[in-house]
């Protein structure tokens, strides 16, 4: 029979990634796509405060930023667990991890405009409401414009700090490590380690900031899990497409099926992960029915049913089927198909995560909401508001209830940008770095 | 039904081991089978063995497991003994999720621990016949059929793949 371990010993794997012109011009077509797409949206929009344009910008920039913030803290976990078998394509998740400083621009472009008042994203972000709201005044110690720009300064940018030091420690350690001599290891170890808590404790906290204040009078304690859990299974299946890309275009001979095998598993048991946090916070609120944690679900199911229950099917039973077997796993066509089809449904995760939630306020804040008068009664009418809301957005709002096709170009352009600058930092460096401690150990990696 | 007659060798390492079963398919010699006090990757496809066909097993009992125990619920508190729990209809769906995803874990573990009990004939009170007690300790094992290689070709063989002892035994 076959042994796939010792094929790859022939081949010599190819150094140095080439960004080729012809990659280049269509990744930059994409580019143009999305932002074609995102002027039709602000020009098309006449609502006076660009709501569809400013919710495909946060939605696609807080997905992007996600995904590069787990791929480093995949790697860091990897990276303190002693982990070997990644080492082959860990460049690939550097690369990723490096688009934060990307991920930081964009985020600040909204983050300004939380702070100068450019958009109507955040319901808490309204004086006003403020004002006559007692569940929004008594959140706005945290929900307030000064802690989401120096949140997101801040957070972000420490991020982005300790993976560029990483992977300038593992440029180092290619160039100037021996096999005996481990001392810049140790070093990236500390960092690892250093990255593990603080982007666990503080991406919770942007994720509040970020995604679910959009539904600023309801909160979950497991959002942060949940959409974790969401950016991880797509950063898995953008690492397994640009595997399956890299191995199609003649690089990484040696990364085997056995890596594309585990990198499929851990699409596979991640998707059960964020069904399992999906389930979690959806039945402790549907078994409890308290009326300020049940706007958030009763709004969704009711008035957003197509992706409300498509999400589980295309997210949970999908995956779950078809990547339970072995060999699907190890079959490139399967697998590369189940990763687009799995990356699309955590973005419309997303998607149902944020846009009823701005639409909602978009309502309330152009006073159709009577959000208003309910907010000035205080905590105990607080729901009444979604209710009220949820009459109004029951008729199909374009780009709002289903994604159109201006959603999904927008998304196209930040794909587009995403993987342009992720090529870029993978041809700055060799593709592999011989030097690393656990590189033979990758290379012997064996399911 | 005449007693075989085994003659192995053990080896002290499982990459020795790995390196051996090689090089007797190289040379075609027909290993009757290796010992291993636990699983070496790479074994498998070196030996030509199947894929279990145990995992199929458990599917079917895990969905054996989803279906007693949501249509279990269902036909309790629809049809048999309805009774209302904190509001909720009698069909509640999501309260019977997590304990359909217990039995589905339960059927499937207990049913395929049984299945492989009885098809690789263990169990309590079953007394088998082993090598060496040294093989589910610290030795890796290759064992020939005294019928398919002679003693001298055995013996040639594992005084070349770098065995550390050599044995026979008839079971």
């Amino acid at each position: 029979m076959d042994h796939s371990t010792d094929t790859h010993t022939l081949i010599a794997p190819v150094k140095q990634f080439d960004f080729t012109g012809k990659m280049k011009v269509t990744l930059i077509v994409g580019m143009v796509i999305g932002i074609l797409c995102l002027a039709l949206t602000w020009f098309g929009d006449h609502d006076g405060h660009q709501t569809r344009f400013w919710s495909n910008f946060l939605h696609n920039s807080v997905f992007f930023t996600g995904i590069a913030m787990l791929a480093g803290f995949f790697m860091c976990a990897s990276i303190t667990a002693w982990a070997g078998w990644y080492t082959t394509f860990k460049r690939l998740w550097e690369s990723m991890s490096l688009f934060l400083i990307v991920g930081l621009v964009l985020m600040l472009v909204v983050a300004l405009g939380v702070y100068f008042g450019w958009h109507q994203l955040y319901h808490w972000n309204d004086a006003h409401s403020v004002d006559t709201d007692r569940i929004l005044a008594g959140k706005s110690g945290f929900l307030n414009k000064g802690w989401y720009l120096g949140g997101t300064v801040l957070f972000v940018g420490v991020w982005y700090i300790i993976l560029n030091r990483i992977r300038a420690l593992s440029i180092k350690e290619e160039k100037e490590g021996s096999h005996t001599d481990f001392s810049i290891h140790q070093k990236i170890r500390v960092w690892a380690v250093a990255y593990l808590p603080i982007a666990g404790f503080t991406s919770a906290a942007l994720v509040w900031l970020w995604v679910m204040s959009v539904d600023a009078h309801w909160y979950s304690t497991l959002f942060a899990w949940y959409t974790g859990a969401s950016w991880f299974v797509s950063m898995m299946c953008i690492t397994m497409l640009m595997i399956l890309y890299m191995r199609s275009k003649g690089y990484y001979s040696n990364v085997t099926d056995e890596h594309v095998h585990d990198v499929g598993k851990l699409i596979f048991a991640f998707s059960i992960f964020w069904t399992y946090l999906w389930f979690s916070q959806f039945m402790l609120i549907w078994y409890a029915n308290v009326g300020e944690e049940t706007g958030y679900f009763l709004h969704r199911m009711e008035n957003y049913p197509v992706l409300f229950y498509g999400n589980l099917a295309v997210n949970f039973v999908l995956p779950f089927l078809v990547l339970m077997r072995n060999s699907t796993k190890r079959k490139a066509g399967i697998v590369g198909f189940i990763s687009i089809v799995v990356l699309v449904g955590h973005w419309l995760d997303f998607f149902l995560m944020i846009k009823p939630g701005v639409l909602h306020t978009a309502h309330e804040l152009s006073g159709h909401g009577h959000g208003h008068e309910t907010g000035s009664h205080g905590a105990e009418h607080g729901h009444e508001a979604v209710g009220h809301a949820a009459e109004h957005v029951s008729t199909f709002v374009s780009g709002f209830t289903l994604p159109g096709f201006l959603e999904l170009g927008t998304f196209i352009g930040f794909l587009c940008l995403f993987l342009f600058f992720v090529f870029t930092s993978l041809s700055r460096a060799s593709l592999q770095s011989e030097n690393d401690p656990y590189y033979f150990e990758s290379l012997q990696h064996h399911t | 039904m005449a007693a075989t007659r085994l003659v192995y060798g053990l080896y002290n390492d499982e990459e020795i081991l790995l390196e051996a079963v090689k090089s007797a398919n190289k040379e075609h010699i027909e290993i009757y089978d290796v010992y291993t006090p636990f699983p070496v990757h790479g074994l498998d496809p070196l030996l030509g063995l199947a894929e279990s066909r145990l995992h199929y097993a458990g599917f079917i009992y895990g969905m054996l497991g989803t279906l007693t125990a949501f249509l279990g619920m269902t036909w309790i508190f629809t049809k048999d003994w309805p009774i209302i729990f904190g509001g909720k209809p009698y069909w509640a769906v999501p309260s019977f999720i997590p304990i359909t995803f217990e039995l589905t874990v339960l059927f499937a573990s207990i049913g395929m621990v049984v299945t492989f009990y009885i098809i690789n004939g263990l169990g309590p009170g079953v007394v088998n016949t082993y090598l060496d007690d040294r093989i589910t300790d610290d030795k890796f094992c290759i064992a020939f059929d005294s019928h398919d290689v002679s003693d001298s070709d055995a013996e040639a063989f594992f005084r070349s793949t770098g065995a550390s002892e050599v044995h026979e035994k008839e079971l």
